[in-house]
């Protein structure tokens, strides 16, 4: 039996995956995954490398054990290919590196999704592909995204993440400290979880963070819905934190039991993992280096200002504006993030100063959308409603900016050139914001749009 | 890699250098090869960063920057956009740990200073690895670099492929 006593949820994860107990500091020499996924914008060279780098390695022990080592990579039930940033793809380089992904994960035995099945670190939960407890990496920096359901979720980049498809293994793994924040109380009115991550940032800056794993706690996280653990796990990389975490718990359960439902065949194998979830929460004794009290009835919609995340001011000090909307990204386009700018939508138009741009997180997401009617409010008010992607966060596609623009949008950096030119301007903003300020052409308060 | 690399300063940040700056994502997606990214790097925040280390004859232009330098995305091309611009080396105060990784992982050598406030442009800096210290080669000033030995292995082998392949070798081989 496992020593588990006097823990964080991170430390216990990672002693679990090495089979003895470490804790913060520790250096880990090799440290096994359980899944890896690749989009569209690091896949192609991924696997361009790994095929230059090991093709040699298969072909010299199949020659040593005079029969044919064929090449594989660790474990193809544990890797999944997203293409997700550009897509239906918006250049040819994008479509040549999408259709080698695709052949990759065909010989490989590789789960490829489709373009349009969503942005990477939604599809990853809501398909199951991701659990409780598990150690994930993936070629993108929020993959912190995945630790609203408990997982331990680190970005990597392409060269971590050839090795890692090789040998399904990260090196000399430092087990980070943890940051607790503990967040209480009811938010305000037309406050949620995007205003109160905005507001941590504000505080905390953009490497106030750093080193550490932020975990999120108190009633307002335990009540909180999935959707909004995703949210702020998923900016936690803005303040620069290794990754986020959230303790499973009830609500978590419900989520994964409704993949169950949906997924009949993943079902015994799903329940099993879930099984596990109990064991891997933090212990009330655990160490932390840094924590931070929060009350959420405190916390006023906010805006974060050009260009960084961290610049942050309350929305109703600002009539700044603006021209673009778009309500979007692994940041906020799920359920609650599209219920919610459309019932202040509903009924209303869209300023004609404005071009709002809606894209559901995923292809779920989107024919939930549709089905509900809340496309049709959206369509109605006069947005432009694209296929699940990254869209303009991704400054490439779907609504590039000019100089001059300024844009509120849902997702979590506000770089200078994030979204295309470096002389427009990005300000960050949860969905009720954005669909009030879509309204207005300005940046307002939402308030005004509940009674 | 030799254990003293030096080099000139001829670019100066402050803090918050990220990855978008760095390399615009637009971009990520164009190329499979790396020193495609050298041309673009800074194109948007700073259009003379790469004018400046071309126009250095030495070829051994250092980077000296604030606080955490590289934050945000995962994208390995900032790493790459750097490097092959010659730049031999970045001095910062902190470096986020996605993008430390990715530069030792090159073999690109980024190191960490308590203060970097005694250097400026157009000094003569010598990262001396073994010793652990930066010091300008008139020999003024000297800084303690914070870098673990591990980290330090890997930079002196010029990354970590070696090693991977050792490792994938004897899996293979292990299998009946
Ligand atoms: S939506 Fe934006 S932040 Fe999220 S994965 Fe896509 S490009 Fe990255």
């Amino acid at each position: 039996m496992l020593d588990l006593g006097g823990q964080t949820i991170v430390e216990k994860i990672v002693s679990r995956a090495v089979g003895k107990k470490v804790n913060a500091g520790e250096l880990v020499g090799v440290l096994p995954i359980d899944k890896l996924y690749f989009n569209e914008v690091i896949g192609p060279p991924a696997i361009a490398n790994f095929k230059d780098d090991f093709d040699p390695i298969f072909g010299e022990v199949s020659e040593k054990k005079k029969r044919m080592i064929p090449r594989k990579v660790f474990d193809p039930t544990r890797v999944c290919f997203i293409p997700d940033h550009t897509v239906p793809s918006c250049s040819v380089m994008v479509a040549k590196g999408i259709n080698l992904m695709k052949s990759f994960a065909n010989d490989q035995g590789i789960r490829m999704y489709k373009e349009g099945d969503g942005i990477e670190h939604t599809v990853v939960t809501e398909e199951g592909f991701v659990r409780p407890g598990e150690i994930c990496v993936a070629t993108d920096s929020h993959t912190d995204t995945v630790g609203a359901i408990g997982a331990l979720g680190f970005g990597i980049g392409t060269t971590e993440a050839e090795y890692a498809l090789a040998m399904g293994e990260i090196y000399d793994f430092f087990v980070p400290e943890s940051y607790k924040f503990e967040i209480n109380g009811d938010f305000k009115q037309g406050s949620c979880a995007k205003d109160l991550i905005l507001h941590i940032l504000g505080t905390l800056k953009e490497g106030g963070c750093s080193k550490h794993v932020a975990e999120y706690s108190g009633d307002t996280i335990r009540k909180m819905g999935m959707d909004g653990r995703f949210t702020i796990c998923n900016m936690s990389v803005e303040m620069s934190a290794r990754t986020a975490i959230v303790n499973p718990d009830q609500i978590t359960f419900d989520f994964m039991e409704d993949i169950v439902r949906r997924h009949g065949e993943l079902g015994a194998e799903l329940e099993q993992s879930m099984r596990k979830v109990n064991l891997t929460r933090s212990d009330g004794n655990a160490e932390y280096s840094a924590m931070m009290r929060i009350e959420a009835g405190t916390i006023d919609p906010q805006v974060a200002l050009p260009h960084s995340p961290a610049n942050v001011k309350p929305a109703s000090e600002m009539n700044d504006e603006v021209n673009v909307v778009f309500i979007g990204s692994c940041t906020n386009a799920r359920h609650t993030d599209l219920l919610e700018a459309a019932r202040i939508l509903k009924g209303r138009r869209v300023s004609k100063n404005v071009n709002l741009i809606v894209i559901p997180a995923s292809r779920l997401v989107y024919n939930w959308a549709m089905s509900e009617g809340i496309l049709k409010i959206f369509a109605d008010a006069g947005a432009n409603i694209e296929s699940s992607n990254c869209g303009p966060c991704f400054g490439k596609h779907m609504g590039v900016l000019s100089p001059g623009d300024r844009c509120v949008s849902t997702s979590n950096r506000n770089y200078r050139g994030r979204m295309g030119s470096p002389d427009a301007f990005i300000y960050l903003a949860s969905p009720a914001t954005a669909a009030a300020t879509a309204i207005e052409g300005k940046i307002v308060d939402p308030r005004r749009y509940y009674n | 890699m030799s254990s003293i690399i030096s080099g000139r300063v001829t670019i100066k940040f402050g803090d918050d250098i990220n990855t978008d700056y760095i390399i615009p994502a637009y971009l990520l997606q164009e190329a499979w090869d790396k020193k495609f990214f050298a041309d673009y790097a800074f194109e948007r925040y700073s259009p003379t960063f790469v004018k400046t280390c071309r126009s250095n004859p030495d070829k051994d232009n250092v980077v000296l920057a604030g606080k955490n330098f590289g934050c945000g995305s995962s994208r390995e091309q900032a790493v790459y956009a750097i490097q092959y611009n010659d730049v031999r080396a970045v001095v910062a105060e902190s470096f986020p740990d996605i993008f430390f990784r990715n530069s030792i992982n090159n073999g690109f050598c980024v190191v960490r200073v308590v203060s970097t406030s005694e250097f400026d442009l157009g000094d003569k800096l010598e990262i001396d690895l073994s010793n652990l210290v930066v010091r300008k080669a008139d020999g003024t000033c000297e800084a303690k670099i914070m870098m673990n030995e591990e980290e330090r292995d890997l930079l002196f082998s010029g990354g970590r492929l070696g090693q991977i392949k050792e490792r994938l070798r004897k899996r293979l081989s292990a299998t009946i």
